[in-house]
């Protein structure tokens, strides 16, 4: 039991901050501030333990360069079902943990201000943190789902109990429309779970889906199971993530094309399921109507969080579970998944544009900055008509992955930008804000900043994921990339337009105008990290792709390399040739 | 010295040292501010010495890169007298004399040679080209941040800079109100005071530090992507210059809506790029090579390849990626037995790359339809406009189209000489009527940038590369002199003006340079002129060169000339207004003086260069002509035709130098001028027609001109309004539409709960219960009847109780035993 193993390491690191709520709950009568300082301590503690995977030499490793998943481990938690806590990290998962496990800091840091309740606040928000960590390090479907609906919980409450006059309202609507989310999954996960059958795989597929350890072991298991000629109703049906993917991947298995309703295949509905439930939590048009009122009820710190991490888990379940386990679904709604993109890009900006509220304007921002992750995962590209060339797909991959973290980093900060001056005056009407320049001007150029991070300016992190989505999207279909281009009009007209009315002008025109006094040092030490956070991203994008674009190439092309596969099967399906499609296209 | 070595190096540090300049004085002045201390306004000097030190730097090595690496090792060659050679040339039908003309020319000759006697195209200048930094790489695909230097690049290095300079020392005179507790006059508070607050003289060196690394970063960009991060920051930098006086509602406005019109142009950027790096999968301008020692071709080489005698002709991956598209749009003769010119194979998607790149150049460059936003950009301080919006940011649109030249089909040619012709004309009438000092300029500086638009879409490259470096002396000239009449008189508007050139005379003797520059003064078919003469009339020759050629675009053969007329009106409209006469506002006048030196100092210089810019310097065969005809973009000299127009002819600009076109164009140019200039010294100088007057009778026009032919109104009503209600509509539609289907949802859910409480729960389960309930509660009640009290009773119930037990038990019993 050292922490050079993955097992506890990895444990650690997901259980440390559950933990510390529990030690915090039982704790006797503690100051207020010393429960936030032990909680803030906690987080920074996570933060160090996720750094520590980058350094050599310091428990265990992650390589950067290396696109399989590194520092596996899976454990018998219910073997009746094949369930196991299997975790491990690989180059997409990996910069989501350091960023949640970052953003956690000055989120927490953020939270000082909250004063009702805070023994229960610190609670759940350590349990929030270590929801949020398990689902992307959760490689077993059943455990992701468990640390899927355990981090949905304490966000509840977070929201409902701390949240702003409309806050009941708004945190059932958070919880039952994720909650639809996680039902359409669960679905999904039964179709998927009761559908595989890990004799199909062979051996070396076994191995590499960390089913056994190695070849030797898989004869082993093999001559323990029913044999799959003699008895192939005996499915050794698994809840293992790669082990499925493997399944959904390899062309002469069909485990998954069952036609399971109104002639499509248990994928396409399992796609599909997934998928919906996915950009619930992204969230993309027209599911997104629990955010703005989420977020403008949620506490500054929720917000952040809400914003920077849980938005990127329905991006992280597209790029994990649907597109690998689902590929062939995948190719047919190819199209779909970008409409549903672009679809969000153009009408979060223009629902931005329209917004009084700050809170709510970032919030819509949000819909429109997420529009581009689920866009960049979606532009398969890599078709007959580009000779199979998976360049500008992986492109489009990458640059959602990018944006996903530089997101996480941009909306965070809008929105403690927005808290912080809410603390002081207590309003969000942007009518009535102005000349804040004056006041606080450390504040105002901290958050001009961050927000043209947002608005994509080159040198600050929105710009590379935004381009790099923007410029794959031409090569898979011309009319979306034309749509997702003009969104960068709309993009700098909501943003200058709020920079316009918040921070310049005379004078301020709202209420209590005497409590605008200048950034404090804690609220300074939250913002400068983003900030500068936004311009090392935006000036040196490979200190992140190095990590993840091994892992995200890597799936690119062996999706790319099924293409013709799914082409085939398509002119199967459609005898009157390619023509029509390129119509309906 | 080894130019491949020195020159990225040199130019990559003048390009650098703003951008150190701006963190210096960033951390000088934010870091102690977020402590909580303000830096005095000795020290905010300190960053203006910074900021002005840094660009001299810049000069100094833009200047030691163009004379003591570019030129030693790149002898110019004269090519000040085409018209001869090509005369002669026409004459001998032999090579020798073009093989004198130009360097190039000689290579050309060489290659020709395989070519079995036909016409060679120019081949690529002398570049160097090369990676400095990789933002990303997918697999073929990167991004980078690289370099591309030819004697354009080393030119515009030496312009930008130097003008940068001279704005920088002006500005350190200009901004000394920021020097101060500034009081604006222009912002009244709610309460009725002026505006008090700390001045900010930094901060707008800062920023200018910002802008210079921006705009050299454009000039020296090697690739798309990376013009394209300059090009944003270039214009993140005017919104911050434009809305200097952040307080004044009008300047945040003017700096929203000159980046929010940029990005509309970015649009179509995007869009262009888009084609290019999915057709050509490269950004790259000029050729490199990898880590594996292959040839990676740039764009450049992609379209006009040397087998292809530098024409320009679609590489194979954009017919196939065109074919991907639309395969209906690359027809049937895209076969080999077609004839060649109805050939549209990829033809469409260069058109489309074109346009698209020159959207993004219409927005930068306010050309129409995106002109809009410069004249409110005078919102700035002069400074800003004389250094942004004349000689660096407005003329990035150009020199991208100038740098992206090969990559142009004569059909996007076309479109871009049309822009530039509407966008000359527009703007020369409405600087007609305005009396704004600077507007008047902004309005000025957008015609010219028509004009060089022109002339590139014409096929006059070195023609506008050369107006755009006359232009930005001149033009910065002029802007800086109608700051220092507006530092003196404290008014922008020429009605307050008159008779100022007692009180000022370099400012007034420097504008007349200027002025004279710019409409092109200079003696008739002659070399002998100011630097506008040498340009303006290039232009004009090869508008006649072009019209010649293609009789149904003669307006375009017209407009300029029109131009010019207008041009010297309005200019000298404005040049007596303010200084010939009487003075209109006596107290301003009173209170005017001439500016101080640090300001004249760079007015002086400027007035040099807008004179002699266009000389060739004694002794040498130094000129701008000649530089730029050393950077002439591969296979753009020879006369080409149109492919989806096939009657398009874009002609050889040499041949614009021929004297049948020369003659006529430069009395044109001369005529026009002249009488523009004639018009406006019978109105402005003799009154002997009274403006007002002309003005009454002119309403309409006048009015129209006034009004900026309601462009900004057209906008609003048909972009921006809709905009706004169609943002309305979404947002409604969240909470109206999509909320209302999940309440109702939600409504259902619980009334269809209710439903089945109340017929499920509280009838049938809870009936059940309750019935089961309020039996035993009756039996119980009943049953509390045979409590009595009566020992009797109680003593017959056990009698009866037992016997009856007794009797059950016998009968079950029996019954066990019988079965």
């Amino acid at each position: 039991m050292t922490l050079s193993e993955p097992v506890v390491y990895l444990s650690l690191l997901v259980f440390l901050p559950a933990l510390a709520a529990l030690v915090l709950a039982l704790l006797p009568k503690v100051t207020d501030d010393a429960l936030k300082l032990i909680t803030l301590a906690v987080t920074i503690m996570v933060f160090l333990l996720s750094l520590g995977l980058m350094r050599q030499g310091v428990g265990i490793d992650f390589q950067a360069g290396v696109a399989e998943m590194q520092n596996a481990f899976s454990v018998d938690w219910i073997p009746s079902f094949g369930i196991q806590y299997f975790m491990a990290i690989d180059g997409i998962s990996f910069p989501l943990v350091v960023l949640t496990a970052f953003l956690c800091v000055p989120a927490m840091a953020a939270s000082w201000p909250i004063n009702k309740h805070v023994k229960a606040y610190c609670i759940l928000f350590l349990l929030l943190e270590t929801g949020m960590l398990g689902v992307f390090l959760a490689l077993d479907f059943f455990l992701f789902y468990v640390f899927w609906e355990v981090m949905l919980l304490p966000m509840y409450f977070l929201i409902g109990v701390w949240g702003g006059p409309r806050r009941e309202y708004a945190a059932i609507k958070f919880f039952l429309y994720t909650l639809v989310g996680s039902v359409l999954m669960l679905i999904a996960i039964l179709m998927l779970y009761f559908n595989s059958d890990l004799r199909a795989l062979d051996n070396d597929q076994l191995v590499a889906a960390h089913v056994v350890e190695s070849v030797e072991a898989a004869r082993d298991w093999r001559s323990s199971v029913p044999d799959l000629s003699a008895e192939p109703d005996r499915m050794q049906n698994t809840f293992n993530i790669l082990a499925l993917q493997q399944m959904g991947q390899d062309p002469d298995l069909d485990l998954f094309d069952d036609e399971a309703l109104f002639g499509k295949s248990i994928q396409w509905w399992a796609f599909l399921l997934l998928f919906v439930g996915f950009v619930i939590k992204v969230p993309s048009v027209p599911f997104h109507t629990w955010l703005p009122d989420a977020h403008v009820e949620a506490p500054t710190p929720i917000s952040m969080i809400l914003a920077g991490i849980l938005l990127k888990m329905g991006g992280y379940g597209i790029i994990r579970i649907c597109y690998p386990i689902c590929p062939g679904a995948g190719y047919d709604l190819a199209y779909f998944v970008c409409f549903v993109g672009v679809s969000s890009m153009v009408y979060g900006a223009f629902a931005a544009l329209a917004q009084k509220d700050f809170k709510r304007m970032v919030a819509y921002s949000s819909v429109s900055h997420m529009g581009y992750v689920v866009l960049g995962f979606g532009v398969w590209s890599a078709v007959a008509g580009t000779s199979y060339n998976a360049d500008y797909w992986k492109m489009g991959a990458n640059g959602a992955m990018f944006q996903m973290i530089a997101h996480g980093i941009s909306s965070a900060g809008m929105f403690f930008m927005v808290g912080v001056i809410y603390d002081r005056v207590h309003h969000r009407d942007l009518d009535k804000f102005g000349g804040l320049f004056a006041k606080m001007p450390v504040y105002s150029g901290l958050a001009i900043g961050i927000f043209f991070a947002g608005l994509g300016l080159p040198g600050l992190c929105g710009f590379i994921g935004e381009v790099l989505v923007v410029l794959s999207v031409w090569k898979y279909s011309v009319v979306l990339a034309v749509i997702s281009a003009a969104v960068v009009i709309l993009t700098a007209g909501y943003i200058l337009w709020t920079i316009q009315r918040v921070y310049l002008g005379a004078e301020y025109k709202g209420p209590h105008g005497d409590a605008l006094t200048p950034i404090s040092m804690r609220e300074l030490a939250i913002a400068v990290p983003l900030l500068v956070l936004a311009v090392v991203f935006g000036v040196y994008p490979n200190c992140v792709l190095r990590y993840m674009q091994p892992s995200v190439d890597r799936q690119v092309e062996q999706l790319a390399e099924l293409t013709p596969l799914f082409e085939q099967r398509e002119s199967d399906a459609n005898p009157l040739g390619d023509d029509e499609q390129m119509a309906a296209r | 010295m080894d130019p491949a070595h020195y020159l990225p190096l040199l130019l990559g540090a003048a390009w650098l040292v703003p951008l150190v300049s701006f963190v210096i004085i960033w951390v000088g002045y934010s870091l102690p501010q977020m402590a909580g201390k303000r830096a005095s306004y000795r020290t905010s000097k300190l960053g203006a010495y910074v900021a002005t030190g840094s660009i001299v730097l810049s000069v100094v090595l833009s200047f030691f890169a163009m004379f003591g690496v570019w030129l030693p090792s790149n002898p110019l060659v004269d090519a000040t007298h085409h018209g001869e050679v090509l005369e002669e040339q026409h004459a001998e039908d032999g090579h020798a004399a073009a093989q004198a003309s130009s360097p190039f020319k000689m290579v050309a000759a060489e290659s020709e040679s395989h070519a079995a006697g036909e016409h060679a195209n120019n081949p690529p200048p002398k570049y160097y080209s090369g990676e400095w930094y990789n933002l990303c790489t997918f697999g073929k695909l990167k991004l980078s941040i690289g370099y591309y230097i030819d004697a354009l690049t080393v030119g515009m290095f030496c312009m930008v800079s130097l003008i940068a300079s001279c704005v920088h020392f002006y500005a350190m005179g200009y901004m000394h109100d920021e020097l101060h507790d500034f009081t604006d006059p222009e912002v009244t508070l709610s309460n009725g005071e002026q505006l008090k607050r700390p001045g900010r003289y930094h901060r707008f060196f800062q920023y200018l530090s910002l802008f210079s690394f921006s705009m050299l970063g454009v000039v020296i960009a090697g690739n798309m992507a990376m013009v394209f991060v300059f090009w944003e920051l270039v214009g993140i930098c005017s919104y911050f210059l434009i809305g200097f006086y952040i307080e004044r509602h009008s300047a945040s406005t003017a700096a929203n809506k000159a980046f929010i019109v940029n990005r509309v142009g970015d649009f179509g950027m995007l869009i262009g790029m888009m084609a290019l790096w999915s057709s050509l999968g490269t950004f790259t301008f000029g050729d490199a090579t990898d880590e594996h020692g292959n040839e990676v071709k740039g764009v450049f080489s992609q379209l006009r390849t040397e087998q292809n005698d530098y024409q320009l002709a679609p590489a194979d991956s954009m017919v196939e990626e065109q074919t991907r598209i639309a395969p209906h749009s690359v027809g049937e003769s895209a076969s080999a037995d077609g004839p060649a010119e109805y050939n549209t194979a990829g033809q469409w998607l260069l058109l489309i790359a074109g346009v698209g790149i020159f959207c993004g150049c219409v927005g930068k460059s306010a050309q129409f339809p995106l002109h809009v936003w410069l004249p409110d950009a005078m919102e700035g301080p002069t400074p800003v406009s004389a250094l942004v919006h004349s000689a660096t940011m407005v003329a990035a649109g150009v020199y991208l189209v100038g740098r992206f030249y090969p990559v142009f089909s004569p059909e996007v040619l076309l479109v871009i000489a049309y822009i530039g012709c509407i966008t000359l004309f527009i703007a020369a009438t409405i600087a007609i009527t305005a009396v704004d000092i600077k507007r008047v300029l902004a309005y000025s500086t957008v015609s010219q940038l028509g004009y060089m638009m022109l002339a590139l879409g014409l096929g006059g490259w070195v023609a506008g590369m050369f107006h755009l470096i006359t232009h930005a002396f001149f033009k910065s000239l002029l802007f800086l002199c109608s700051g220092s009449v507006i530092h003196a008189v404290h008014s922008n508007d020429m009605t307050d003006m008159g008779g100022l050139r007692k009180k000022m005379p370099i400012t007034a003797y420097t504008m007349l340079a200027g002025c004279l520059a710019i409409i092109g003064a200079g003696i008739p078919l002659s070399t002998i002129g100011f630097s506008g003469y040498y340009s303006k009339d290039a232009i004009i020759e090869q508008a006649f060169s072009f019209g010649s050629a293609n009789p149904k675009h003669i307006i375009l053969q017209w407009a300029p000339v029109v131009g010019a007329a207008i041009t010297a009106f309005y200019m000298f409209r404005l040049w007596y207004m303010t200084f010939a006469g009487k003075p209109r506002d006596q107290h301003r006048y009173d209170h005017a003086h001439e500016s101080p030196r640090v300001m004249t100092g760079p007015l002086v210089l400027l007035a040099v260069f807008a004179i002699g810019v266009g000389w060739t310097l004694p002794g040498t065969n130094l000129n701008v002509t000649n530089l730029l005809e050393q950077a002439r973009p591969v296979g753009t000299l020879e006369t080409t035709h149109g492919t989806l127009l096939p009657d398009l002819v874009v002609p050889n600009e040499h041949e614009s130098h021929l004297d049948k076109f020369r003659v006529p164009a430069g009395i044109a140019a001369f005529g026009t001028a002249a009488s523009g200039l004639l018009l406006a010294t019978i109105i402005y100088l003799w009154n002997l027609l009274n403006p007002d007057e002309l003005k009454q009778s002119f309403r309409p026009l006048h009015n129209w001109l006034w009004n900026k032919w309601w462009f900004d109104e057209l906008y609003d009503y048909v972009f921006v309004k809709p905009t706004l209600v169609l943002s309305g509509w979404m947002a409604k539609c969240d909470l109206k539409f999509i909320d209302s289907i999940l309440h109702g949802a939600a409504a259902l859910c619980r009334g269809g709960s209710q439903v089945v409480d109340k017929l499920f729960d509280q009838t049938m389960v809870d009936g059940t219960v309750n019935t089961f309930a309020r039996g035993t509660w009756d039996f119980g009640l009943w049953l509390r009847k045979i409590q009595t009290g009566r020992l009797r009773q109680y003593v017959l119930f056990i009698v009866v109780g037992t016997v009856l037990l007794f009797v059950a038990i016998t009968f079950v019993q029996g019954y066990l035993t019988a079965s």
